[in-house]
């Protein structure tokens, strides 16, 4: 059976430290950092990186920079998903004379249920944030993971560049729930993408509620071996001024290979575009389904759905549906009718509307979306 | 407590049409009045404005409960109040479960409480709580729900709007029942009853709740008031249109 690991020492070895200001900010994000239930903390503060020891066996965290000097065998993963020639960003974060962000690998067979934690961070006012992850999920290996990416409150103008290479082994299983609190004036510019292997299994979760400035992101999920599996649930509340463009595409190479791409957004008068991009390869199955919500002032917002589905196999079984709407009025009424305020009535129709399919996000996340309607009000009112 | 609800020269519009014109009705505390008459007529639209869903436009005429002006009140003030309705078709609220809404009704967790969760129970709606609400019921199963709703929030005005409407013959037994243990507040006490303002088409319902009087609603007014057997009797006969001219001609049977 699986061989047994024990606990990693790594290069810092000592818990991580953040101000009590750093600490509220990062809860915001789902990043708790003296939680007793998380495997490990990797925090980024601006370009300072904290690796904490990792209280489980089968789980490395080391600075990428590091971890390429010591292995010399990830220069098979590293940049191999994402092409440094991509496009600006990357480019960017290639030119980096040595690469911020974290290493994170489980061992074969090791099942880290307790969730690791991410913290990208952007403290000083007018910074730029060039980040490259790398995971690793070996053969059999599970994880759960949160990455909480945060403004201070103070930060009015920042770039964040990240790219996230994930490699799920074969008959692994990796969770990624990603929590987004920019501030305004923060252009966004993930570039994600993951390889799964037989039998593997990758869930991402993406929430963003608070007002954002500007984000752009379409993550690419390959799923090479036959019967891999892949969802991706994102939720969105689009702030007046904000632009949130997300996406998702998801080629299903594998035979017998299924993904999902689930979007909900509701704009209070932010510019939102939700995508998903689902490509048949083999015989496969993908259903990509957005729907938005307009709210707040006529004209002030807007959103648009584009699902996309491609086949290039016959047995690729493949379908999308999209709707945009408002708020229904009827649905106010029948809920004040049962003693709720309106405030109270919207917001439980937007918690169910952002919720509705989209499954297992988890305690932390749902808390979250259990308080959208505060600022969607806000941002409303 | 005085809940009596009268209706004074009632004019409402939705949109441009004007669907209710110079209504006028008593209903004294304690009292359970039927509202009969042919589809079109404005008996929803009587039963809505008295909920106040703002989409009713009252445009002349006042609603008055237990004494109070509630004419300009909204929907969660007059629900506060202690006036609920069961509408014929509730709208589907997609991700939001039954259990939240009990939940929030009785203010925490409403399975927690033996006597939400026996009405829960009673009303066969155990397996529906993790559903999203009114999503793909049956008839019978949303009049279930609609009436779960008003017994555990034990109001002191029920409206029900058609509540044997699309309930089959197995059903409408319990459906009954539980109407009827909705009006009676205290079995030991039959008189004492709960006010309320039922519509019914084929009068099943009153198999289940002693009517006090029926009001036929007629081209968006109300066109007579009386026994309601001996009128559903007589429109099953002849009409309602000959049913209030009957009435008018005090020749009824």
């Amino acid at each position: 059976m699986s061989t047994t690991y024990k606990a990693e020492t790594n290069v810092t070895g000592s818990p991580v430290q953040v101000t009590p200001e750093e600490a509220r900010e990062l809860e915001q994000v789902g990043v708790v950092v003296d939680s007793q239930e998380r495997s490990g903390t990797y925090i980024l503060n601006d370009d300072h990186s904290q690796c904490s020891p990792i209280v489980v066996g089968g789980l490395e965290l080391l600075p990428i920079a590091y971890a390429l000097k010591k292995y010399d065998w990830l220069s098979e993963y590293f940049w191999q998903l994402v092409s440094p020639d991509k496009d600006e960003i990357t480019r960017e974060i290639a030119a980096q004379p040595e690469p911020q962000g974290f290493f994170l690998r489980v061992r074969k067979g090791s099942k880290i249920t307790m969730p690791f934690q991410a913290a990208l961070h952007m403290t000083s006012p007018d910074s730029t944030q060039a980040v490259h992850n790398l995971v690793i999920v070996e053969e059999d290996g599970e994880l759960n993971f949160i990455t909480g990416c945060v403004s201070g409150h103070h930060v009015h103008r920042g770039l964040h560049l990240a790219v996230t290479e994930t490699f799920v082994g074969r008959s692994a299983t990796v969770t990624n729930s990603m929590v987004h609190n920019w501030g305004p004036g923060i252009k966004v510019r993930p570039r994600a993408a993951t390889l799964v292997e037989e039998n593997g299994t990758f869930v991402s979760n993406y929430v963003s509620l608070e007002p954002a400035g500007d984000i752009q992101m379409d993550p690419l999920t390959i799923l090479k071996g036959d019967n891999a599996t892949a969802r991706f649930y994102t939720v969105i509340l689009g702030s007046a001024d904000s632009l949130i463009d997300t996406g998702g595409t998801i080629l299903l190479q594998g035979k017998n290979t299924s993904a999902e791409v689930v979007q909900r957004a509701v704009s209070v008068g932010g510019h939102m575009i939700q995508r998903g991009l689902i490509v048949g390869e083999n015989a496969s199955k993908g259903h990509v389904d957005c729907s938005g919500m307009l709210m707040g002032k006529a004209g002030a917002g807007s959103i648009k759905a584009v699902p996309g589905i491609e086949s290039k196999h016959a047995d690729a079984q493949l379908s999308h549906e999209a709707s945009i709407g408002k708020i229904a009025q009827e649905q106010i009424s029948y809920l004040q009718a049962h003693g709720m305020d309106e405030a109270e009535a919207v917001s439980m129709i937007l918690r169910g509307f952002l919720t509705q399919g989209v499954v297992g996000l988890g305690e932390d996340l749902d808390a979250r979306i259990r308080d959208i309607t505060d600022l969607a009000l806000q941002a409303e009112g | 407590m005085d809940t009596t609800l009268e209706v004074r020269h009632l004019s409402v519009k939705v949109g441009n049409d004007l669907l209710l014109n110079d209504v006028n009705m008593l209903i004294p505390s304690g009292e359970v009045h039927a509202l009969l008459g042919p589809n079109g007529s404005g008996k929803t639209t009587l039963l809505m404005t008295i909920m106040g869903y703002p989409s009713y436009n009252v445009v002349e005429g006042q609603i008055l409960f237990g004494g109070q002006d509630i004419t300009h009140l909204d929907s969660t003030e007059r629900a506060r109040l202690g006036i609920r309705i069961s509408q014929q078709r509730p709208p589907t609220i997609a991700g939001v479960k039954q259990r939240q809404l009990l939940d929030y009704m009785v203010g925490g967790d409403a399975m927690a409480k033996p006597e939400v969760a026996r009405l829960v129970e009673m009303t066969g709606m155990t397996s529906f709580l993790d559903r999203d609400l009114n999503a793909g019921l049956s008839g019978g199963e949303i009049k279930r729900s609609e009436l779960l709703h008003l017994l555990v929030a034990d109001p002191s005005f029920v409206m029900l709007d058609e509540p044997e409407s699309g309930v089959d013959v197995g059903s409408m037994k319990i459906v009954g029942q539980l109407i009827n243990k909705l009006f009676t507040r205290d079995t030991e006490h039959p008189a004492l009853r709960r006010t309320g303002l039922v519509i019914t088409h084929t009068g099943q319902i009153l198999d289940y709740i002693e009517a006090d009087k029926g009001h036929v609603m007629l081209g968006t007014t109300i066109a007579c008031s009386g026994n309601p057997r001996i009128i559903l009797a007589e429109a099953g006969e002849s009409g309602y249109e000959a049913c209030v001219r009957c009435l008018a001609e005090g020749a009824c049977r």
